[in-house]
């Protein structure tokens, strides 16, 4: 074997990998943006294959949670004896966000696997593939909160003011609720395939502690106030119901709890990442 | 100015067993409960052992080995998809790399929509690809077709779109595996004319190839891969006899 020739002397090298080190988030950062248009086109397409020769198409994801909401309203409104008018757009508030949740999730935990092709042919931050999965459920809420909006416009119209802008914000913080988690998951997903099966059982567990389609009510009227005022989830969807169902404006308690969710998932992501994402091409 | 340059000091790679062990929860705790000593262990794979290449500027390099000797792994490397498990490893330099052509297609898109998502794949924007898409539908050249979806291709036409969109933009580091030659007998001439063409625009080509012919008239460097080890570094002729004397081929 012939030696290889003239290699730099070793400080050269160091001084290299120095200069790269201290920016390694800003750098991982700036692939995910150099190649928006490559995520943002995934999203944009796996809505399309969605609706492809569906009859209603997009509007599937307005219809679906409105038919669910009537359904279940008819059934709780009776069981809870509360007023079916004010109740169904509880559920629906509670409904549309929890899926946007549960489908990022389950959706995100499969992410790298969806992937694959692209994984293994064309070096992208992998955290693009989650992102992808989060802004193609981030346009289904959206459409979904509209049957929300006018729902509530139609049915207590007194409630609609200033408020309202801030039910807009759900977007970003759920966003940025569900993409590092999605993240999270797909790591271990990757590794693990039992995941999603996994998510179904934990998300129908979170989803019967919490108050989603449930109100407050029921849970303090069995002197359970810890999984109301404790629980993130309760937290989150005030961010939509405060303004919508109350016409108040969310409390700064809705928004720490929020805040501290996304330190929390963020935190966690960067560390998975950092240590698992060059590995991941090896389990695909 | 920015060189652009290859240097590899001492590169182990690894294929981690676990990977392609225990893919589930059951069998991780299984694993655990009880150990079958009838079973196979299956050990890390040690894809590339040692190596060390520098490559500059103006270089033509021709990859040699059987199968499995580590030169598809080696262009991964290169690239950036494989993490090295030890050494130094950088490439400077815009990499461009051609491995599988056909991965990537959306079966239910039109060919013109293809070319635009094959090029974001590529990291372009989809201004430049509105640029250059006449060009990539001129060189492919499947008529009509090209606003029908993919699926309706026949195999030798998603071949030769995915080859025009893949050369049709350069890079500085030019790594290809095996993709000369795709299509009928008129468009391998045409394929192989812009290979060469694209070769020419690229500082650096890396090439894996087992058709000695191509490769040694393309490139002056050759490099022969044996078990994941460089044996041979130099002249492209003395590579190729080389590898016909390690595997046993008859010149």
């Amino acid at each position: 074997m012939r030696s290889n020739t003239h290699f730099l002397p070793d400080s050269v090298n160091t001084v290299y990998q120095a200069r790269r080190a201290p920016s390694a988030a800003g750098t991982y950062l700036a692939g995910i943006w150099n190649a928006r248009h490559f995520w943002i086109h995934l999203a944009l397409s796996d809505l399309r294959s969605r609706w492809r020769r569906s009859f209603f198409g997009v509007l599937w994801s307005i219809i679906q949670p409105l038919g669910m909401t009537l359904l279940l309203s008819l059934v709780f409104g009776r069981i809870f004896k509360s007023n079916i008018t004010e109740y169904a757009p509880y559920i629906l508030s509670g409904m549309v966000v929890w899926d946007f949740v549960l489908a990022t999730s389950v959706g995100g935990s499969l992410a790298f696997v969806q992937g694959d092709a692209y994984i293994k042919q064309c070096r992208h931050p992998l955290a693009i593939y989650t992102l992808r999965t989060t802004l193609t459920n981030l346009i289904v809420l959206s459409l979904a909160s509209l049957s929300l909006v006018a729902w509530v416009l139609v049915v207590m119209p007194q409630n609609f003011g200033w408020p309202w802008l801030a039910a807009l914000l759900i977007i970003p913080i759920v966003g940025m609720i569900a993409w590092p988690l999605a993240t999270v998951l797909a790591y271990v997903g990757v590794r693990f395939r039992d995941v999603p099966h996994a998510l179904g059982l934990v998300f129908q567990a979170l989803w019967f502690v919490s108050p989603i389609y449930f109100e407050p009510k029921v849970f303090r009227g069995g002197n359970l106030h810890a999984l109301v005022d404790y629980n993130p989830i309760y937290h989150l969807l005030q961010i939509v119901r405060a303004p919508l169902l109350h016409g108040r404006w969310p409390t700064a308690e809705n928004y720490a709890y929020c805040l501290g969710s996304i330190v929390v998932f963020s935190v966690l992501a960067c560390l998975v990442g950092s240590r698992a994402e060059k590995r991941v091409i090896f389990y695909l | 100015m920015k060189r652009n340059r290859i240097l590899l000091k001492d590169v182990n790679l690894y294929y981690s067993s676990v990977a392609f062990k225990e893919r589930s929860l059951k069998s991780l705790l299984g694993s655990f409960m009880k150990r079958d000593p009838g079973k196979a262990v299956i050990h890390d794979v040690h894809a590339l052992k040692n190596v060390n290449l520098e490559v500059l500027p103006g270089e033509r390099v021709g990859l040699l080995g059987h199968n499995g000797a580590g030169k598809s792994t080696f262009l991964k490397m290169l690239a950036g998809l494989y993490p090295i498990s030890g050494g130094l490893r950088i490439v400077e330099g815009t990499v461009r790399s051609l491995f599988d052509l056909s991965l990537g297609f959306e079966p239910d898109a039109t060919g013109r929509e293809n070319i635009l998502y094959r090029g974001l794949l590529l990291g372009l924007s989809p201004r430049f690809m509105r640029k250059i898409e006449e060009e990539i539908v001129a060189f492919a050249d499947i008529g009509e077709f090209i606003d029908y979806p993919i699926k309706t291709y026949s195999a030798g036409m998603q071949v030769r779109l995915a080859f025009a969109i893949s050369t049709a933009v350069g890079g500085d580091v030019l790594l290809l595996d095996e993709v000369i030659g795709a299509g009928d007998a008129n468009f391998m001439g045409k394929a192989k004319r812009r290979m060469l063409e694209l070769v020419e625009r690229s500082e650096i080509l890396v090439l894996a190839s087992h058709d000695f012919p191509t490769v040694q008239s393309i490139c002056q460097r050759g490099v022969v891969f044996h078990h994941g080890e460089i044996v041979f570094d130099g002249d492209v002729k003395e590579a190729v006899s080389t590898y016909k004397k390690i595997n046993g081929v008859s010149a």
